[in-house]
């Protein structure tokens, strides 16, 4: 975890509902203090410490914007453990992912275009109502069970998301 | 080491004083420099007016020859005259053969896993070669800015990997520019596009120049250029269209395909103008030796239209990752020459669904943008608010993992600078070192990847496999070049690379040529090196002198001993010259021809000095 915490570098309390907009913009302001290229002509130790922020940044802007990692970087503060690669007791969706596997398969064999987009609009309200299901619960302990198990399926729909991207690419051969 | 302090920046400018740097355009067919005079970034011409330099070098024996001129000679002098080294650059000789096409050179190995081209002046890297055209624009801009400079930005296609953007790098070190930043193209002409007509939103740079292909997504947000996503094919440009028609008139004319090199670069010129002059005509009479045919605008659409659906492909790709709908893109802008084939400009905006934009000269732009940022880099403010440019990577980087795959570590289109780390553990029990191997590449085989480098880290402590934590960090800076280290988590060993890749020049080879490169400097400092040379030369002559008095005739037999005298009588009469390179070439030939002398002799005084000892002793 980067210190300070991704939310105070960009004057935010800790929290899954954001302005991505607003995030955005701050971002841009933020970048601008301490990019690389405002120090083309300082000391090298100057420039090693404008790298070094300017990386941090990047990352704390990459893992706010995502709401996957938004989910796992606000459970896993405070020192919490969350193994990656865990498999929350969660057989419902289980069952879930197979179903969207198989019928991801099935376009892939088909090569069917306008079934993709259809797919992706469904993914794209699957990760809506998630969203909005963690936003409820991830800051109740007693139900960090639960907000634990939503962002794993965050997690899979974002996967889920990118094999689509990369299925659109063979397609498109 | 004195010899790379020609690369430092110019004294410091008086207060007031504009700092001078320039932007520069390295291209694979053409290149510009360009700076900003009272406020306006525009091209620097040469002596005669041309602001466009043709990237041709050629070599005689004496001196070298740059730009229009050594293009015209190439059908004639093909072997000397290098064309297109842009496609070369960070390339092995197997990549190279890959492009697919004839090089009408004569190929050489090198110390590193270059291609080094035969001349007339001795085998020449491509970075070399480069570098040539380089300090042509350099003195050009030294010229017309009437000062030293302070710094330059050099572009790169944004779809170079980490070899490509290296070696771009150390050509610019050796034509005696320091490099401010190296920028990607697209986005060197977006912030021309974007600070000329004052534009805001997403804006798609399609840049097709003579030998690469880039795509690049952007959103302006007042001053700030935010790459989202780039793409491309670093080897997909003009130069193919001209191919492709060189290809149609050999089986048109029912010439042989293998045809000797002058006679592929005539075909070539012939190919490029029909090209050129299919932009404004429908139809061209190409006319080779006693053969005449026409060809259409149409025949000539067919046979481009497999690269031009490639840069299709990269543009839907990047717009997929970039994460905007298409229709988000409020403007489409052509950048390189070869943007001016009208089949292009139809396909791009069949596909963007509005008409790309042209106001801007494609041959001029990425280096006019490439200005404005080297000013604001050289630390002189700008009217009208600062700029910011957050370009991204190109391609993935990550490391080998067990059975041959890649796992990414960053994953292509990230923002950068950026630092990541990833861990991994042993999986043998007592490992005490781990191999780490970096690539760039989206594939899943490493094999379908590229390697940058391998190290290893080594006195990991014994531990059951698994229990070691080994924490591999990757960073990249501005300029996309990236550093790689690696350290044990429990007892901090730690190991790192600053990427070098294979196809790259070693440290030693940039000395070399630095230092070569004084000979044609004519100031003083090339009389410091020879002084340098000389004294260094003089140093192992005494050496060795002094040796072969001491032990010559116990070690030597009658033949080692007259080489080594040979080599020492050779070195003693070039250190009377000043020929520094010859001096040095001949220190190195000296000192290892007395290798295994010296070898002889170390053994022998360590076996004198153990004599009077017993084992035991020796064990302590």
């Amino acid at each position: 975890m980067g210190t300070p915490c991704h939310f105070a570098l960009f004057e935010l309390q800790p929290s899954f509902t954001l302005d991505l907009e607003q995030l955005a913009a701050r971002y841009r302001e933020l970048a601008r203090g301490v990019h690389p290229d405002r120090f083309a002509d300082a000391s090298e130790r100057e420039q090693r410490l404008a790298l070094e922020q300017s990386a941090s940044l990047n990352e704390a802007y990459q893992t706010l914007k995502s709401p996957p990692k938004r989910a796992r970087y606000l459970l896993a503060m405070g020192g919490r453990e969350l193994p990656l690669e865990v498999t929350v007791h969660d057989p419902d969706f289980l069952m879930q992912q197979m179903q969207w596997r198989e019928e991801l398969e099935e376009l892939q064999d088909e090569a069917d275009l306008p079934g993709i987009a259809t797919f992706k609009r469904r993914l794209k309200v699957a990760q809506d109502q998630l969203n909005d299901s963690f936003a409820a619960c991830w800051n109740d302990a007693a139900q960090r069970e639960q907000a634990e198990r939503l962002m794993r399926r965050m997690q899979f729909l974002d996967k889920l998301t990118y094999e689509v991207r990369q299925l659109e690419e063979r397609l498109d051969d | 080491m004195a010899l790379l302090q020609i690369a430092e920046p110019g004294q410091s400018p008086q207060p007031h004083q504009r700092r001078l740097a320039v932007g520069i355009d390295l291209g694979t067919t053409n290149s510009l420099v360009a700076a900003l005079r009272s406020g306006l970034s525009e091209p620097l011409p040469d002596a005669d007016g041309q602001v466009i330099l043709p990237s041709a070098v050629r070599y005689h024996a004496d001196h070298v020859e740059v730009g229009q001129s050594a293009k015209l000679a190439a059908a004639g002098d093909p072997f000397n005259t290098v064309l297109s080294v842009k496609r070369l650059m960070g390339r092995g000789l197997a990549d190279v053969k890959q492009l697919g096409e004839q090089l009408p050179y004569r190929f050489v190995g090198g110390e590193s896993h270059m291609p080094f081209i035969d001349t007339v002046q001795g085998p020449k890297s491509p970075v070399e070669v480069s570098a040539e055209i380089l300090k042509v624009l350099r003195l050009r801009a030294e010229a017309s800015l009437g000062g030293e400079l302070v710094g330059a930005v050099i572009t790169v296609p944004a779809y170079f990997d980490e070899p490509q953007r290296q070696a771009t790098k150390d050509a610019a070190r050796l034509a005696g520019l320091n490099v401010l930043r190296l920028l990607n193209e697209p986005t060197a002409a977006a912030v021309a596009y974007g600070l000329d007509q004052n534009a805001e939103g997403v804006v798609a740079i399609y840049d097709l120049g003579g030998g690469t292909f880039d795509i690049s997504i952007l959103r302006l947000t007042r001053g700030v250029f935010e790459v989202l996503a780039t793409g491309g094919d670093s080897a997909l440009g003009g130069d193919d269209f001209d191919h492709a028609i060189a290809g149609w008139i050999i089986e048109q004319a029912g010439l042989s395909a293998d045809l000797d090199p002058g006679t592929q670069r005539h075909l070539l010129q012939i190919a490029c103008a029909a090209k050129e002059a299919l932009t404004d005509t429908a139809s061209v009479e190409v006319v080779y030796g006693d053969w005449r045919a026409a060809l259409t605008r149409e025949a000539f659409d067919a046979l481009i239209e497999p690269m031009v659906a490639r840069s299709l492909k990269a543009c839907r790709r990047a717009v997929r990752d970039s994460n905007v709908e298409l229709d988000e893109v409020q403007a489409v802008v052509m950048v390189g020459g070869s943007t001016r084939v009208p089949r292009v400009r139809e396909a791009v905006a069949e596909m963007f669904g509005r008409q790309p934009l042209t106001e801007i000269d494609p041959d001029q732009v990425v280096a006019i943008g490439a200005a404005i940022q080297a000013d604001t880099l050289a630390g002189n403010k700008r009217d009208g608010g600062e700029l910011l440019l957050l370009d991204v990577i190109p391609l993935s980087l990550g490391l080998e993992t067990m059975g041959g795959l890649m796992e990414k570590v960053i994953p292509r289109n990230t923002t950068i600078p950026v630092a990541r780390a990833q861990d991994f553990t042993t999986y043998k029990d007592g490992q005490s070192a781990m191999m780490i191997h970096v690539l760039q590449g989206e594939r899943e085989l490493i094999s379908d990847c590229r390697s940058l480098a391998r190290f290893e880290l080594r006195g990991i402590p014994a531990m059951v496999a698994g229990a070691a934590k080994i924490r591999v960090t990757f960073q990249v800076d501005a300029d996309g070049l990236l550093d790689v280290s690696a350290r044990e988590l429990g007892s901090g060993v730690e190991a790192s690379i600053q990427v070098k890749p294979s196809y790259g020049l070693t440290d030693g080879e940039i000395a070399k040529m630095l230092k070569d490169s004084f000979q044609y400097a004519g100031d003083d400092k090339v009389a410091r090196v020879l002084r340098e040379q000389q004294v260094d030369a003089q140093r192992l002559v005494e050496a060795v002198q002094a040796a072969l008095e001491a032990d010559g005739e116990r070690l030597l037999d009658a033949d080692e001993r007259m080489v080594i005298d040979l080599q020492v009588q050779e070195l003693t009469e070039l250190m009377k010259g000043t020929d520094g390179y010859a001096i040095e070439q001949q220190t190195k030939r000296l000192s290892q021809v007395t290798d295994a002398f010296a070898a002889r002799r170390l053994d022998s005084t360590v076996k004198a000095a153990l004599a009077g000892r017993n084992l035991n002793e020796i064990g302590e």
